[in-house]
């Protein structure tokens, strides 16, 4: 059995002036695992993610970080050690160095060994960036390298906990599975827990994964993963 | 030179309205229905001018401090009101944080005119102190408005890039240095290109009235130098603190980002 790294306590949520998204939902995600959270669009998948990582503050319940309420961090800590991962990639003006290095920009940052760039170089390889240049233009790169560039700057923060929200549009599907088996292996390597936001269930739900499934403002196992469980691997 | 005033007597005055006739004659020939908005807006004019003459010499010759700081804040609550009306927001407040600024801005502006550059003495002779921070205030709310307009809606339209940074650990002044910048420049520039037309494109209202009332022109362009670069300086220190003040509130103490565009799922 492992620990638990997030806990969700009868959390419920609300945008203001809307349908409720999430009421008294109660989870747990055990450290080092690989989670898939599927469901509709609009139902909230997103939501879930932007509520741990405190981009969202939930209506009422609690949610747990290592045994302690996310709201009992500092915000700008808590989000280097559960490093969330936009639907959309957002990169600045400037090279690729300069939004792989923008974090170290931030205070927060300041104590955490800046990267050079044959690590830089050393990651981008691993994520099949072969072809791209640290010099080059950032907003140059297709949406797939931009993906991939937001994914190593996050990294380069050495999170605990990483969220990823896929992207909708299947523009660029390779970039999408290159994400996901990375932080798949990511998961393995540095025991590192991700919860991944999925389209395409059936697709991405992988043996080694925990799928789960948003319906009627619960967060519950799906029923090809309880099924799963069952079989012995 | 001639430097006596010549008064323009009640009869002259009313002599002004033929241009006002004129204006509504036009007005019916071409069924511009704008009759009732001149009448009204000719009937305020004469009405608020002949009053603020009143009160000026009123408070003139009352020469009372506590009078003066009066008219100085009711003037800057009516700004503020004004932007109040101007800049639509919802889902934050910013009456009073405009009302903080500005009266502090203006004041310290204001003052450093009075007291230090012209030497008045007292320093809030009511003469010197309401027509500057009069006009400080009349021009620096625009730039107030142009800035918070801008600030708020670049918080709203580039919500997913803050977020990015509020997500990699910056806190919510890192994360919005850039929208702040573009907010303070953009309030800023109309009074730098002011500076740059002055004299050349136009004659400043102030001026031309220090010399229609016989003032030395070379005198009136001393003042006008020193109204135009208290413009800057209350633009900027009242842009700052208002867009310091108006930002704190638009994050959360968790550093979320209040100002929301449409839900996501």
């Amino acid at each position: 059995m492992r620990d638990n790294i997030l806990e969700f306590k009868s959390v419920s949520f609300a945008y203001p002036g809307s349908k409720t998204l999430f009421e008294d939902a109660s989870i747990a995600f055990e450290k080092g695992r690989f989670y898939v959270i599927a469901g509709p669009s609009g139902c909230g998948k997103s939501t879930f993610l932007r509520l741990i990582n405190l981009l969202e503050a939930s209506t009422s319940g609690e949610i747990r970080f290592k045994g302690r309420s996310v709201t009992a961090y500092d915000p700008t800590a808590l989000r280097q050690s559960i490093l969330y991962i936009q639907q959309v990639p957002q990169v600045v003006d400037g090279s690729v160095r300069d939004n792989l290095l923008l974090p170290f920009t931030f205070i927060r940052n300041k104590d955490i060994p800046r990267p050079d760039d044959s690590q830089l170089k050393a990651l981008m390889q691993r994520l099949l960036l072969l072809d791209v240049d640290l010099d080059d233009s950032a907003k140059s790169l297709s949406t797939g390298q931009q993906q991939r560039i937001c994914f190593i700057r996050g990294l380069l923060l050495s999170p605990e906990v990483v969220l990823l929200d896929e992207p909708t549009s299947a523009l660029d599907a390779d970039s999408c599975r290159m994400v996901q088996e990375t932080a798949e292996n990511l998961c393995q390597e540095r025991g590192i827990t991700v919860l991944m936001v999925s389209h395409r269930e059936m697709e991405t739900c992988s043996l080694e994964s925990v799928c789960l499934t948003v319906a009627h403002g619960k967060v519950v196992p799906n029923a090809a993963s309880l099924e799963k469980n069952e079989e012995p691997v | 030179m001639n430097t006596s005033v010549i008064e323009i007597s009640n009869l002259q005055l009313a002599f002004g309205l033929v241009f006002i006739i004129l204006a509504g004659v036009l007005s019916l020939m071409h069924s511009l229905k704008l009759e009732k908005d001149l009448l009204i807006g000719t009937l305020r004019t004469f009405v608020q001018l002949l009053l603020l003459g009143f009160v000026l010499k009123f408070i003139f010759n009352i020469d009372r401090m506590w009078l003066v700081a009066l008219v100085f804040v009711l003037m800057i609550f009516f700004a503020a009101w004004t932007i109040r009306g101007r800049v639509k927001e919802r889902q934050v407040s910013y009456f009073w944080p405009v009302f903080l600024s500005m009266t502090a801005g203006y004041f310290l502006i204001a003052f450093m005119v009075t007291f230090v550059v012209i030497g008045v003495d007292p320093w809030w002779r009511p003469q010197y102190f309401i027509p500057l921070s009069g006009m400080v205030i009349g021009n620096s709310m625009n730039a107030m408005a142009i800035s918070l307009e801008r600030l708020l809606g670049d918080l709203r339209g580039r919500r997913q890039e803050i977020e990015m940074m509020l997500c990699l650990g910056a806190d919510y002044k890192e994360a919005s240095q850039g929208i702040f910048r573009d907010a303070m420049r953009a309030g800023m520039i109309p009074s730098i290109n002011s500076m740059m037309a002055v004299g050349v494109v136009f004659i400043p209202g102030m001026m031309t009235g220090q010399i229609l009332a016989g003032a030395d022109p070379v005198s009136a362009i001393r003042y006008q130098i020193v109204v135009m670069v208290m413009l800057v300086g209350s633009t900027a220190i009242g842009s700052f603190l208002v867009l310091s003040l108006v930002r704190r509130r638009c994050f959360s103490p968790s550093q979320q980002l209040l100002l929301r565009q449409r839900h996501s799922s």
